[in-house]
Order: C-alpha cells, then structure tokens, then sequence
C-alpha cells in the first residue's frame, strides 16, 4: 500500500529524517493559524496518489497573502481524475542542490537495493536511461541492521557526508515498517541543513496487519465483497466473467479471451484451497454483474479439491450461463457431480473459452 | 531429475493443519507408487507424539531428524511463522526446503532466504507449487495424475498455470523430467537461472518450457544463462499497465516488466514464444 506524502514524512519524521516546517489541511480557512510558522513563501502540494503530480497542476507556490486563496483554488481541481481532499503546506526551502535516494528490493539477488544520485528531481530516470553510471547503487544483505560505512561511501561519493546518517536511516524505516519502497526525491540541501522535500513509502500489503494499517480504499460495493470474501479481484469492462484459481491461470484465461475475440468482464482468482462456499460466492458475485453475458469457471486442482469447486458452482444456482472446465484433485467426483446438476463441463482451456466467447456474442 | 528423487526423505512442516494433512497424505500415495521414501515426519511445534495419515508429528525438526533421516523440508506453516520455518530446518541441516505458503511478508522471505544461504540450504518458493519428477518424487501441492515422465522439464513462476502446460504436454505425449515452480513473490529462493543451470546438468532433460508472468525480468535472465533448448510462454498479455511504484522499479528493471515486451525480448534471444499455453506441445516437438 502507498502512504500519501504527509504520511510518509510522518514517519521520516519519527526516524529522525528532516523534513520541511508542515501543516496538513483539508480547508483552505484551516491554514491561517498556521501561516506564521511557513514563512513569507511557501509551497502547497494535494495529497493524491497520481504520478507526476507536479506537471499535472497538483502543486502550487504562494505567498503569506495567497496562501489561502492558493489553497481554494487547488482544492477545487481534480489532479488527473483525482480530488483534492487534503492539502501539505510547507515552508519553501532555500534549495541548493537536488538529490535523489531510494531503497527497494532487488528481485534478482534478493536483497534490499540502495539508489543514489547527485541529480535529483523529477528527470531522475531519464538521467538514469542517459547515463547509466549517474544512479550508483548498493545492495546490502538483509541480514545486516545497519547499512555499513563502506557502502555508505561508495553509494554517496563526493555528496556531502552528511547525507550517510540520513540514508541509514532510510534503511530502518526500510526495514521496520516492512517498506517494499522508500523514496527521497528530491533530498535537498539547504544553507542550514539537509531535507527530504517529497516522501514516497509504500508498504508490503502481506505485512499491512502487523504494522498496524487497516486500509481504508476507495472500492466498489462488488470489490468490497470479494475483498471480504478474500478474492484477487479486478473489474474489466468486456461480457464474460471469469473465476480462475491461481493468478497465473487466471491471468492466462484473459488472454485467451482476447485470443479468440472475447472481452473480459473481470479478473477472479478464488486463491488456493478455495472451498465451497467460497466458489459459490465468487459465482454469485460474478452473476450479480449487469454486464456479465456468461461465467468461465476455469480451475486446476492442487491445493484446490474440485469436488468442493463442483459443490461451490452448484450452491449458487447460477445454471446455464456457467462452462466449466475442471482437472486436479478429486477431479472424477467434481465431474460426477456437476453433470448430476445439469452443468456444461468442457474438456479444454481452449474449448471452454470458445464457448464462452461463443455465448457472448 | 534434479533436486530430489527416490531416496529423498522429507519433513512436512505444520502436518497437523488441514492442507498439510491433506497434501502430506498425497505425497505419500505417490512415493508409494513410484517405491519412494516419501514423507518420513511431520513438524508442529506443541503438537509431538501426534500421528497424521500413520506419519510420526515432532516439535520441531531437530527432534524429527534425531529420529529420521531426512533431507527435504516442505513447509504449509501460516505467512507469520514461515519465515521462522524455513530458517529452523536451515539451521537443523536441510538441504532443500519447499515453501508452499503464500502471503509471506517479503522482508521475511528476503532475510530467511539469506539465512538458509548461510547454511548451504537451497529455498524453492515461497507461494509456489513445489516440484515434482515423475517416477522419482513429489514435493509439494502438483496434481500428480496429470503428469508423465519423459526429457522435458518445465520451470514456471505460476502453480495451477503449470498444471495447465504439464497436462498440455502429456496430452500431446510428451513427458517430463521434472517440473519446478519456483513461486510467483517479488522474492523467491531458487530464481529461473538456478533451475536452468540444474537442467542443463540434467541428463534426463532435452529440452526445457520456461512460463513467466509480467513483472520484474528473470525469466529473460534466465534464458541469457542457458544454453538448453527453452520454449516460452508468458501470461498477462492482456492484463492493464501495473501503477507506477515509484522510479526505484523503473531504474532497476528498465521500465519493462510488461508480458508483452518481455515476449518480445525473448522472441530476440531466439527462444520460441506460444501465445497460448495449448500451442506449447507443438513448439517443443519442433526443439526434441
């Protein structure tokens, strides 16, 4: 999950990494109290989760007498489809010189990976496509607590050093709030110090429980219940439903779809062990959807007993408009069942897709 | 085969839950068949002296392997706990641990990985299938009845996607050596080119099928590794453009973890790509 700005400086704050004199408001009446401590320039940024915010009109630069009008305006615009509910008015700093640093995880030698460059901003990877050596980065053991003088020496090069305890600590935010990104960019310096002037954090959604963050998204009532029920959900806008078990098949049964002409009305995944009752949801779910012409049940038993798929698809008493193409565990008595009650069982992939897009038309 | 065979004897951690039970029951009808070992012992902390399906359950694998002799851990612990399974039967001296459990936090995965590193052991997963070669063993979750043994081995990121591509395969009378599913987490123990390289001094594989989703590039630098025979497939041609992490992502990975110019990079590289997982069969008749 990606925390907006003021959250992630929040918690820069509480590691001890500074950031720009704030105030957070949802009113633009709500930042005259906090005028005095800004200064005579300030900046003002909406706390919308949309890349290239700045270019698409989502920040502002006032002064102490614009200030507030500076903040109606941009609370009535929307940045790239999104509105603006919560503004972060800061100080401006007196910028220097612009740095970019990040930690994320490097997929191919499984360790956590620390990026740092003398030229920040928002060019940073357009320079990076330019001149590879212009990002320099270390990856570091995920064993270790710390992020080594060393490496802190070869990553910062001749920035100032200053920069090495700013970055360790980056490293725990990294670490102790289960980050799968930590971003400064820009990490400014200023004549009285060094700043993270923007904040990025996302959090890995398996470890959102034991940090302690509910999330509270802006969802359909249909995503809602497949959330709660558990399901890999997302809407798509074509006629045929799909339920799959597993991402991969799921994901391969919508190319399929788009293989033979077919449009998607969905993505599905009832994950593994899927029992009955959860089957006889994620077929309800799909039946509930205006658009929905016909249902493709396509799933392959492992940690899935297609017995209970076959009882899951039979509870929600959707009958004709569900093709169903089942193998695995349990397959023969899934098989036996579903043609007791009636149901179209198809051999194939292939063969099931066809039909469903077939029935679609 | 590679990673294991007849003679390996293996742990299920957490035999007494009721997808370690069920799939721990499995894995020993197939040793049965094929006259392997099997699983020798359960692990669930609290819960020793239990039995699950005739198998003994200890507290922890130390005490299984006083008891047993095994090589092989499989591991059905919930996401909280698997990392701390995993780093336990590191520690008692596995060799090979199969994690099925998915939803683990990746911080974990990243420092239990780098833990059982330490400890020589090798990590298949986690939220992966496991491994199987037919006639030899089964370690993990595959649906045994739709595979065939033969010289094709198979390395995929998905589970039940790679059931799909083995029943293709089998259908089309094509057998496997052995079928690996390496998990589909941003972090996973054995990578694309680790399973490759055990491939290539495989003297039971011809060929391979490489099955890659969007995301991330190791699929591509898996088959840069190789100098096997390979067949493609990548899933996720129609999805929707990822949202933007960041630039971190973009900076390491160039930008282009989409299916599509990931199939196109490995059209380039001279490897065969199906467009659907029923055109695979053919492709690899055309390599053997």
């Amino acid at each position: 999950m990606k925390l907006l700005e003021y959250e992630a400086k929040s918690v820069f704050s509480e590691y001890g990494i500074p950031v720009p004199k704030g105030a957070l408001v949802r009113a633009p009446e709500e930042l005259t109290p906090h005028l005095p401590e800004l200064g005579s320039m300030m900046v003002l940024k909406a706390q919308v989760d949309v890349g290239g915010r700045g270019k698409a009109g989502g920040i502002l630069v006032a002064d102490a007498s614009s200030a507030v009008d500076a903040a109606r305006d941009l609370f009535s615009r929307t940045i790239r489809g999104v509105p603006v509910h919560e503004i972060l008015v800061e100080e401006r700093l007196p910028i220097e010189h612009e740095y970019y640093a990040s930690i994320t995880i490097d997929r191919s030698s499984k360790q956590p990976v620390i990026l740092f460059a003398d030229a920040g901003g928002v060019e940073i990877e357009a320079v990076a496509q330019e001149d590879a050596g212009a990002v320099r980065r270390v990856t570091l053991s995920p064993l270790l607590r710390d992020v080594p003088p060393f490496l802190l020496r070869e990553l910062l090069g001749d920035a100032p050093k200053e920069i090495g305890p700013i970055v360790n600590r980056l490293y725990r935010v990294f670490q102790e709030k289960d980050a799968l990104l930590t971003e400064i960019n820009p990490l400014v310096t200023t004549p009285d110090g060094i700043y993270a002037a923007d904040a990025k954090l996302i959090i890995d959604d398996n470890a959102l429980a034991r940090q302690g963050i509910t999330v509270n998204r802006d969802l359909s009532e249909r995503e809602r219940e497949a959330e709660r029920h558990g399901f890999s959900y997302v809407e798509l806008d074509g006629t045929i439903g799909v339920i799959g078990n597993g991402a991969g098949l799921t994901m391969s049964t919508l190319d399929l779809i788009e293989y033979y002409g077919g449009k998607a009305a969905n993505f599905l995944d009832v994950g593994g062990g899927a029992d009955k009752t959860r089957v006889c949801h994620a077929v309800r779910l799909l039946a509930s959807v205006p658009s929905v012409k016909v249902i493709v049940v396509n799933l392959l038993g492992g940690i899935t007993r297609c017995d209970e798929v076959a009882q899951g698809i039979i509870d929600a008493g959707v009958a004709p408009q569900v093709i169903v193409r089942m193998a695995g565990t349990n397959e023969e008595e899934g098989r036996r069942l579903l043609a007791e009650h009636g149901y179209r069982m198809v051999d194939s992939m292939d063969a099931a897709v066809r039909a469903a897009v077939e029935a679609a038309r | 085969m590679i990673y294991g065979d007849r003679a390996t004897g293996v742990l299920v951690h957490n035999a007494t839950g009721r997808q370690g039970a069920f799939h721990l029951d499995l894995m020993n009808a197939y040793a049965r068949e094929v006259g392997g070992r099997g699983v020798v012992a359960g692990v669930t902390p609290g819960k020793g002296g239990q039995e699950v399906h005739g198998v003994p359950v200890y507290n922890s694998v130390k005490e299984a392997l006083q008891e047993h002799d095994a090589t092989a851990s499989v591991i059905f612990v919930p996401a909280v706990a698997a990392g701390d399974s995993i780093m336990e039967a590191a520690h008692a001296g596995i060799e090979l641990v199969v994690v099925i459990t998915e939803h683990i936090p990746v911080h974990d995965t990243m420092k239990a990985i780098a833990y059982a590193d330490l400890h020589d052991c090798v990590v298949v997963g986690p939220n992966c299938p496991g491994l199987l070669s037919p006639g030899e063993c089964k370690l993990g979750i595959m649906p045994a009845h739709l595979f065939s043994r033969g010289n094709v081995g198979v390395v995929s990121r998905s589970g039940t996607l790679t059931y799909e591509v083995v029943d293709e395969l089998s259908r089309a009378g094509i057998g496997q050596s052995t079928v690996v599913g390496i998990g589909g987490d941003p972090v996973i123990g054995q990578t694309f080119s680790d399973v490759l390289a055990r491939f290539e001094d495989d003297p039971a594989t011809d060929a391979v099928v490489v099955i890659g989703e969007v995301g991330g590039n190791l699929e591509e630098e898996g088959v840069r590794s190789t100098d096997l025979a390979v067949v493609a497939y990548i899933a996720g041609v129609s999805a929707p453009p990822e949202k933007r992490m960041g630039h971190a992502g973009a900076i390491i990975e160039g930008g282009e973890g989409d299916a599509r110019s990931k199939a196109r990079r490995l059209s380039a590289l001279g490897v065969p790509v199906a467009s659907r997982p029923s055109e695979i069969p053919h492709l690899v008749r055309e390599l053997l």
